[in-house]
């Protein structure tokens, strides 16, 4: 066996052995180094994965019963229910779901990721919006999936704290409206020529929400 | 005793399961439902979509119920079921966006080393890992599952999936500050 092999067999499966792989490590200091280190990283991605999801998730699965076919009835229900709420009240039920989507991700409030402001509004340009905004105040920022597509959900900082910025390009709403729910508020803004985005802050003040607010601007030629 | 592929259809009323029977089989589905819920949510990076899969996967499991010969083997049996309700939606929805993943990906630093800054930085890194290499990665680490049958569930050559576990693990040591380690060539499909 020859070190790319050895690496190839240790980095696929960091426990596993064979007598041919013992043998090259008795001969090769470098892999068996990487050998003790991806075993090390091995015991970390463990725990990693093994973590249970988020607090809200995990609620939400624990209250829910399966009974045989009960369970098929319950799922119509529950179907019928929420399309009735959705018709009645679209733009609260919008509002429980985006505060939903934010309580399931909690490490994007203390997120330190250093992404680049450029790329960034390089994307957000095929959304149709621009942000006035720098590298360093950019904490988080992924593509979820957010009612049948994904959308950017990004959390900025502001002098008054970080906020949460979703755009909803595919989302009309009627007006703007706030909200507030589980200790988070926020703001549903309606684009001039269709769709919206969400502002979402914790804690009672509404300056950081405001400021991102000033700081986003629709982009009329590109919708 | 083997199991029957997930989602084989019902071709003999007289092996449906007795009321005791069912009962018992909805308390496995009930016991395992963390384990799904844990494993969807790593395939799909987000909870309440999670939750869609392995409900619909469940109901699946259900339907089919007399595919599964042994119980003892209910575990990895209704993980095959998420996997494929996932892949399942993958495939309706499509990124429609420019994927914002990739640019964290690009401008993500490694993060403090303790120990329980690794897993911190881990979970979010693992979060990012492209689906190809996640995929393998949960299928091996959460699931058990070993590398042949990997190959079998995504159709790929065994190579292919050792290649991908590497590939996975590499990008997972960049992002955790260890060196990379040089890159192997793909495996064929």
């Amino acid at each position: 066996m020859n070190c790319a092999a050895a690496r190839l067999a240790i980095g696929a499966e960091p426990n596993a052995t064979s007598p041919a792989l013992e043998e090259h490590l008795l001969e090769c200091g470098a892999c068996a180094r990487f050998r003790t280190e991806m075993r090390r990283l091995e015991t970390s991605i463990g725990r990693a994965l093994s973590e249970a999801p988020p607090a809200a998730a995990r609620a939400r699965a624990g209250a829910r019963t399966w009974t045989g076919w009960a369970l098929a009835a319950s799922v119509l229900l529950a179907l019928s229910t929420v399309l009735a709420l959705w018709l009645l009240h679209p733009t609260d039920t919008l509002a429980h779901e985006l505060t939903r989507h934010v309580e399931a991700e909690p490490d994007s409030w203390i997120s330190r990721e250093h992404l680049d402001a450029r790329s960034i509004n390089d994307a957000l340009r095929s959304e149709g919006l621009a942000l006035e905004l720098t590298s360093e105040r950019i904490v988080y920022a992924h593509s979820c999936f957010f009612r049948g597509h994904y959308v950017p959900h990004l959390v900025l900082q502001t002098a008054a704290g970080p906020a949460t910025l979703i755009v909803l390009k595919h989302e009309q709403v009627g007006g703007r409206r706030t909200f507030r729910e589980d200790g988070m508020q926020g703001v549903i803004v309606p684009a001039p020529t269709g769709g919206s985005y969400a502002v979402l802050t914790r804690g009672g003040d509404e300056r950081a929400a405001q400021q991102l607010q000033h700081d986003v601007r629709w982009l009329p030629a590109a919708r | 005793m083997r199991n029957s592929q997930p989602e084989t259809p019902v071709t003999s009323m007289g092996e449906r399961p007795t009321r005791a029977e069912a009962g018992a089989l909805t308390g496995v589905f009930e016991s395992l439902r963390p384990d799904l819920l844990r494993f969807a949510h790593w395939l799909a990076r987000d909870a309440a979509l999670a939750e869609d899969i392995v409900q619909e996967s469940l109901l699946r499991a259900w339907r089919s119920r007399e595919a599964l010969k042994d119980p003892g083997a209910a575990r990895s049996w209704l993980l095959t079921i998420v996997r494929r309700e996932h892949a399942r939606v993958y495939e309706r929805k499509r990124l429609e966006l420019v994927p914002l993943d990739e640019i964290v990906d690009t401008h993500a630093g490694p993060r403090s080393r303790d120990p329980d800054g690794d897993v911190f930085a881990l979970r979010h890194a693992i979060m990012k890992l492209p689906l190809e290499y996640r995929e393998p990665l949960v299928l091996q680490v959460l699931g058990g599952f070993s590398t042949e049958e990997i190959a079998r569930e995504l159709e790929l050559s065994s190579t292919a999936v050792l290649t991908r576990l590497f590939r996975a693990r590499n990008k997972l040591r960049v992002m955790c500050g260890l060196a990379a380690a040089p890159d192997v060539a793909e495996g064929p499909a």
